[in-house]
Formats: structure tokens, sequence, C-alpha cells
């Protein structure tokens, strides 16, 4: 049985092309051996699963559902391919994803967003994960919008990480503007439970940024990582949110938001949040808003680099 | 030629450089030396352009034009530039494309690791970030070796052997000549005495001004008569500054 739905072939194609814009690898969807969905609109055209993987989907008001569970103790040798993408100039699109990686179980995911050709479109996304006793989840997640800058993207992700489980989360959005975009990541981490979340933004003109990351630091040596880096140009605007709460003995947590501005009239703020009602809990943080460093700049100049060929390599580095 | 005339300089109000003059002629090996706080390092910042270093009186002139106004991407293009004293880091950024400035410099693989060698890295360092994951002596060797890729026609080598453990002083005399071969000035900034064996001619500076210069044979031995235990004695810098 084929990967792609009967009669979605040409959609497939159009979709292909905005998935290797967003940097994605097209013969991963093609490839028997990997477990894909490929979304187009409010339609699944493709799907694909392998031993390990139990997906259920289908169809809601405006979008479409995915399941998607690894059954206890599987290692999934291949990372797991999520393309979704737009094809229409307007609309709205609705995305809800529920993972379960069961006791032992080991997964990642590659998931690209593409809407290269929109012009308005809101683009809606609610998951929920559930990570099994020393199981571990990596999901890598990288949009690419098109430059009208009328893309909404609603992102909105709890995790509970169960005893022993290991939960890495990174969002990309730096070749193409961003419009505007509303991110939450909340993850709820139990006894030695390990999360990692980050997230690198490019915006430019008067694009809108708002970032949550959230640790809960429940369980007893509960360890967890938030990191932002954010490159706020032209007239964008930024808030970003760290928070991490330390709430169970032995439990350590850092935030780091790092959000780099060029242009006079961007508007940034970044807060950490960190509280501890657990005195043997441990918090730290970093933080830091300005331009690029002036070191790095005047060494790169001092070799021939013009202001902004040196800014766009540093913050290329930087969202590398 | 490039030279400083009657350079003043003050920051926050205080004079840091008073009356300074030297000449840098093409295709030498100039050595800037002297004692920790000397106002070496502040020479070097301003032959290069750096902001605050822009001096309140006297000029800078390259081949007779004045460059005194001019920022450091512009000294760059006119062919000066400088390895600094402290090297930074430079996050996502691999020792290749650091070396080559993304491609702007046009360098094949095999010429770049040649000259990475030279400064003492092997070929497994072009696939390296440099970032914290290297050492400051690491990153250090990385320095020099970038301004061996450029051609420049004044390089600055603000304390090359500096945060660098093993840097012995035939590999720093090694980038010297490799740089001079090719019709290069150096202008080495030292505390190291010894550096002045590889050289044409020595300022020796103590205070914000030049105590003297010359020879290398000459100012060696005037280092070691005067300023290995030197405790600036005020009626020698009394009388420099009376000149």
């Amino acid at each position: 049985m084929d990967i792609i739905a009967p009669n979605y072939s040409k959609e497939f194609e159009k979709l292909a092309e905005a998935y290797e814009k967003s940097g994605g690898d097209t013969s991963k969807l093609l490839d028997k051996r990997v477990a894909s969905i490929i979304i187009s609109g409010n339609k699944i055209i493709g799907l694909n699963s392998v031993d390990g993987v139990k997906i259920e989907s289908g169809s809601q008001e405006k979008g479409v559902w995915a399941k998607i569970k690894i059954l206890k103790g599987k290692k999934i040798d291949m990372p797991i391919h999520l393309c979704t993408g737009f094809l229409g100039k307007e609309g709205e699109q609705r995305v809800n994803f529920d993972f379960v990686v069961e006791d032992g179980a080991s997964v990642k995911f590659i998931s690209h967003c593409s809407f290269p050709w929109s012009t308005k479109l809101t683009h809606k996304m609610v998951a929920t994960v559930q990570i099994g006793k020393n199981a571990s989840m990596i999901y890598e997640d990288e949009h690419f919008h098109s430059e009208a800058g009328g893309i909404t993207l609603i992102s909105d992700t709890h995790a509970v990480v169960d005893d022993g489980g290991e939960y890495k989360n990174s969002f990309e959005l730096t070749k193409t503007r961003v419009g505007t975009l509303k991110v939450r990541v909340d993850v709820d981490l139990k006894k030695n439970a390990v999360a990692e979340l980050e997230s690198k933004i490019r915006g430019k003109k008067n694009d809108e940024i708002a970032i949550i990351e959230s640790l809960g630091l429940n369980g007893r040596g509960a360890r967890g990582i938030a990191k932002s880096t954010v490159v706020a140009t032209d007239e964008t605007h930024a808030r970003i949110v760290n928070e991490a709460f330390g709430n169970a003995p032995y439990s350590k947590g850092h935030i780091e938001c790092n959000e780099i501005t060029k242009g006079e009239k961007v508007d940034v703020s970044t807060l950490p949040v960190l509280k501890v009602t657990n005195d043997l809990a441990e918090l730290t943080h970093e933080a830091s808003i300005g331009r690029v460093n002036s070191k790095q700049l005047n060494t790169l100049m001092a070799k021939g680099m013009s202001e902004d060929e040196a800014t766009e390599f540093i913050i290329k580095g930087i969202l590398k | 030629m490039l030279e400083l005339k009657n350079i003043h300089l003050f920051i926050e109000g205080k004079p840091i450089l008073k009356n300074l003059s030297m000449n840098f002629e093409n295709g030498k090996r100039y050595v800037i030396l002297g004692n920790n706080g000397t106002g070496k390092s502040t020479v070097a910042n301003l032959i290069m352009g750096i902001e605050r270093y822009k001096p309140q009186k006297g000029m800078i002139l390259l081949d007779g034009k004045d460059i005194t106004q001019l920022g450091i991407y512009e000294r760059a293009k006119l062919g000066i530039t400088i390895s600094f004293q402290e090297s930074v880091r430079f996050e996502g950024i691999t020792t290749f494309d650091y070396l080559t400035l993304g491609g702007k410099v046009k360098s094949s693989y095999e010429e770049t690791k040649k000259i990475l060698k030279l400064s003492g890295l092997n070929e497994e360092y072009l696939k390296r970030q440099v970032d914290e994951s290297l050492s400051g002596g690491e990153r250090k060797r990385i320095e020099l070796a970038s301004v061996l890729m450029l051609n420049a026609r004044y390089v600055i080598l603000d304390e090359p052997d500096s945060g660098i453990d093993m840097m012995s002083l035939d590999t720093i005399s090694e980038i010297i000549n490799t740089l001079n071969s090719n019709g290069t000035t150096t202008i080495t900034i030292t505390h190291r005495e010894e550096v002045l064996q590889n050289s044409d001619y020595a300022y020796l500076m103590c205070a914000g001004m030049i105590l003297n210069q010359g020879s290398p044979e000459k100012m060696s031995e005037y280092y070691k008569h005067l300023c290995d235990r030197c405790d600036h004695p005020n009626e020698i810098l009394e009388s420099i500054e009376r000149r």
C-alpha cells in the first residue's frame, strides 16, 4: 500500500516542495521504514507506521487529529516524520496531537511545518505528551512561513514525564518571517525525570513573538533546562517568559534567555521566573538582551567584514 | 608607510597615550615592548580604529593619507588587521567558516588546513566550533591563523603568546616570518624581550609614552638594564614628557 493516499499525489508534490524548502528530506516521507504523517490543510494525505508505533488519526473541524503511541520498551531507530502544510493563501488549520511514549520506549520526531504561500493563515497546534517510566522522546520542530508576515501560529504543548523519563523539545523558526507567534510549552517532571526545552526564533519587520517555557520540577531529583534564543530585528516585538518551579528535593532547573536586538524600533522583554517551594531544590538563570557583542563585531570587522555582514554572520551562528 | 603623529589619547578624562609618534615602514617587523599597563595594547586598538580609542590630538597617516577618523572596517579594507590579545568565542561557527569568514575569504579546505597547521592546530579543528568547547589557547591559535589568511599589509599581533602555554617563540617567529615573506608589516605587541630577536625595529613603551626606540639589540639591552626591574622612576618619565 502506498504511503500517499490515492488522489493526493499532486497535492503531495506541492507539499513536498514546501517541505524541502523548510529543510525537510522528502525521501524520508516516502520511505516505508520510516513512520510518518503528512498533513495538508484539514486532511491527512499520507500515513505510514512501523513496528512499535501505533497511529490513529482523523479529521476534525478545520484540521486533523492524531494519536501516536510508542509501545512499551520499543526503541524506534529511525525518526518519525511529521509534515504539516497548508497550500492555500488564507484559512485556518487546527492540529491536535497526543503523543504517548510507553515505559522504556524511545523515539525521535522530526516535524516540519511549511506555509510558504499563505498570506493569512492561523495554525493552531495543541499537543499532549505522556512519557512513561525510563522512556525518552525527542521532538524537533522547524517552521517555514511565508514572507508576507500573515501567519499566526499558536502552539500549546503540555508534557508529563514520568520517573526517569527524558524529554527534549526544540522549536526553530529562523529562516523566514514569523508573523505572529504564540508558543507555550510546559512540562511536569516526576522523580529523576529530565527535560530540555529550546527555542530559536528570528523576528523581522513587525513580527510578534510570545514564548512561555515552563519547567515543573515536581519529582525528587528532576532536572530541566529551558533555553530561548530570539533575534529581534526591525520592529519586532518579543515577550519571552522562562519559568522553573523547584517543588521537589534535589531537583535542579536552569533557564537561559539570550535575546539579540538589531533595529531602533525593536521591543523585547524577557522574564525569568524562578520559584522554589522546597528548600533542597536549586534553580539558576542567565539572561541577556542587547546588541551583538561588540568584541565579536570588532574582531570580524578588523578582518574586513562590514558591520552588517559581521552581525549577520554572528546571528547565523547563534541560531544554528 | 603607517605613521602615528603626536598622538594624545584620553579615556574617561585620563591621559593614556601622551604625544606618541611611531613609524611603520612597509615590509618590516616591528615590536612594541613594555611592561604590563604601559599602553601597548592601547596603541594596537588605536591603530585598528576601535571606537573608544580615537585620539583627541594627533594623526594617523597611511601612505600620507589621514585615516584618524576611519572606523575598523574602513581600516581593514585598507589592509590593516589585528589578532586581538583576547580571542572571543563564536557560537555555532566552525573554525573553517571563521577563517574563511563564511566564504568571504577565498581559500580551499587544503589551503586553510595548511595555514591552521602553522599556528599549531591540526585538521580536526576546522570542523569544531569556535566556542566555549575550545580552550582560550586553542582560540588564540585560531585567531593567529585568521590573520595569516588575509594577506593584509599591516598585521598587529597583540600579545601573540598570551594564554598559550606551549606556544614557543619559534612558532611566533614562524608566523611573523610567514607574514613578512608575503610583504606584510608586522607589529608585535609583547612584554617578552626575547621576541625582539625576530624583529627589525623596536619601540619601548612606558606610561603611555615611548621610552626608547631603535635596533632590537639596543632595545634588548636597554630593557634588561632598566625595565626588567622597573619601578617607573619619576625622573625618566619626566624627561620623556619634557621632550
